[in-house]
């Protein structure tokens, strides 16, 4: 089967969380698709799609999962947290609230994650200027905070969209490869992140 | 495996019966005749199917069996008639003929008044930071709700009408409030009793049709629709109330009974998705949250909550998840060739969105087998994993 024919060298497995209606579908659906509908449709759990990419000469298999932002989905969205390596934080510039959430999506984060997972800030929508309600200071701002880094986008006009996921599977590339040394980061690549082929095994992300 | 026994009660006579009882098709009988205006008593004008005769008969009594009904129902409503089965199964409009327009009356007052407390303009200034929250989150999902049907996508009316069902029903159900998905569930409703106040239309549309109709429609009548929608969504509701709670407790227990299914069923599928490590959760909780309305399109779903209301009790929940277990097993020979992330891939975005009611029909009747087959054994499903 193809896993064992192993196409790429490296699988990385990202998580897109923020409050409902922020646009992480949209984001996903750009990235993954180059495709961006007015119409699309409230996330309901969790979707995935599959992106490979080239990442500095390392062929990676990038896992994205999208999570529902309702409160009532948290169950199940958090116990996708702790498979994932990296991590979208989406919020929406012409929404304040979503903003806010930011420091809840981070504690959520600290409580369900991996310690070490990587993540990144997104303020997305960035094309509706004229509804701003966070300036792109207060994104950046609270990015330092984190230490992070920070992307305003736009799934609509393709802003920064690909830049914000090869950003953190970068990070993510990088830890992991220091991690283990280049042998190491092969292996590690394959046994944590396959690991779900393996006998039956769960994965810790699901 | 259990010998097959009939279940207590029947709701429906076996499938293949079934088939031999409706000779002509649910659409070539429906629209050969002029639909009665209101099914109650209404004679047929023209050359009706047996299948007619029997629903103008049950219809037209003082008071509706609705064991009989059901019975009937149970096999596809044809759309002249849904508009006042479904009423009828819900438990919303009284079987009794004499008390129905008193009670839908009242029912309709009072939802009204639900809707004057909650939407005057005093409402708004004195909305709780949870209440606005609520209304945001239900304003964020109306223009999301069946974003390929013109009648939920363009229909502004229609969309303020939703909006004040969905925010109503969240107040007055606290425990679980508006959880997504719920608005989905609401439309299937619209789509049929819409079809009441359309004149010579047959009703169960979503498309530019029945959006233009909606956008014709008087004020009071897409009021009588919202009002009816409410209620029936609320009987609805009223049987699942914990899939929407806090943890959605129902959902989890109908994903356990699903994989516990799946595995007495075809072992070879369930042991390939463990061995990629799929989850059922992953794929199946969309399924129990939104009742397969993500992966039917809406006629194929009006056609098998013909069946749903039908079933005594539980059409939602149990009936649902050997509805869920016939689905999955009936993609087995495609889903065992797929390894981890194509297995997660067509779970997601199953080739059943183009259905008609004739490809939902099936899947009905092989959850009916299915749960004569188990239903009695129902304590050897519970939760083993």
């Amino acid at each position: 089967m193809a896993r064992h024919e192993s196409p790429f060298d490296m699988q990385i497995k990202l998580l897109m969380i923020g409050d409902s209606g922020v646009g992480k579908t949209c984001l996903l659906l750009r990235y993954a698709s180059d495709h961006f509908s007015q119409t699309f449709i409230t996330t309901i759990g969790i979707d995935f799609k599959i992106k490979n990419i080239e990442l500095d000469t390392k062929r990676v298999k990038l896992q994205i999962w999208d999570t529902a932002g309702q409160e009532r989905f948290r169950t199940i969205t958090t116990s996708y947290f702790r498979g994932a390596q990296g991590i979208l934080l989406v919020y929406d510039v012409t929404d304040k609230k979503s903003f806010q959430s930011i420091r809840n999506w981070v504690a959520q984060i600290q409580q369900h994650a991996d310690v070490h997972v990587n993540k990144i800030l997104i303020g997305n929508k960035c094309d509706i200027d004229n509804e701003r309600e966070v300036s792109t200071e207060e994104g950046a701002q609270l990015a330092a905070e984190y230490g992070i880094q920070f992307f305003e986008t736009s799934a609509k006009n393709d802003i920064n969209v690909e830049k914000g996921f090869i950003t953190v599977a970068r990070e993510v590339k990088n830890r992991l490869m220091a991690d283990g040394g280049s042998q190491g980061a092969r292996t590690q690549g394959n046994v944590a992140l396959s690991a779900p082929a393996k006998g039956g095994k769960k994965s810790s992300c699901c | 495996m259990s010998p097959p026994q009939s279940r207590t009660p029947p709701p429906a006579p076996p499938p293949s019966s079934a088939r031999q009882q409706t000779p002509g098709s649910s659409s070539s009988s429906a629209r050969g005749a002029p639909p009665p205006p209101h099914a109650d008593g209404a004679g047929l004008q023209s050359r009706p199917s047996f299948r007619d005769s029997k629903y103008s008969e049950i219809l037209g009594a003082d008071v509706v069996s609705l064991p009989d009904l059901r019975r009937l129902a149970w096999n596809g409503v044809p759309p002249a008639y849904r508009p006042t089965v479904w009423k009828l199964l819900c438990g919303y409009m009284p079987a009794n003929r004499d008390r129905r327009a008193a009670a839908l009356a009242r029912k309709r007052r009072e939802y009204a008044e639900a809707v004057a407390a909650h939407f005057a303009a005093a409402a708004d200034a004195a909305r709780s930071a949870q209440e606005q929250a609520l209304l945001r989150q239900i304003l964020v999902d109306i223009p999301r709700t069946a974003p390929d049907a013109p009648l939920f996508a363009e229909v502004a009316a229609v969309q303020r009408s939703m909006t004040r069902a969905l925010y109503v029903w969240a107040q007055r159900h606290p425990a679980s409030g508006y959880v997504q998905g719920i608005n989905d569930l609401l439309t299937p409703f619209y789509v049929v009793f819409l079809g009441e106040h359309v004149v010579g239309g047959e009703g169960g549309g979503a498309g530019a049709a029945a959006a233009a109709a909606a956008a014709a429609l008087p004020e009071e009548a897409l009021k009588e629709i919202e009002a009816d929608a409410y209620w029936c969504l609320t009987k609805l509701l009223d049987n699942i109330q914990d899939h929407y709670t806090a943890m959605q407790p129902g959902l989890q227990r109908m994903v356990l009974r699903l994989e516990e299914l799946v595995r007495r069923i075809d072992l070879d599928l369930h042991a390939h998705l463990a061995a990629e490590g799929v989850q059922f959760i992953q794929f199946a909780f969309r399924w129990m949250n939104c009742l397969l309305m993500r992966e039917l399109p809406l006629p194929a779903i009006v056609r098998a909550w013909d069946t749903y209301l039908s079933e005594e009790d539980g059409g939602f929940e149990s009936f649902h998840v050997y509805v869920c277990a016939a689905l999955l097993c009936k993609f087995s020979p495609a889903l065992l060739r797929l390894d981890f992330a194509a297995l997660v891939l067509f779970l997601q975005d199953m080739p059943t969105r183009a259905w008609s009611e004739a490809d939902v029909e099936p899947l009905l009747s092989q959850a009916y087998i299915l749960s004569t087959l188990f239903e009695n054994s129902s304590a050897h499903l519970n939760v083993t994993s």
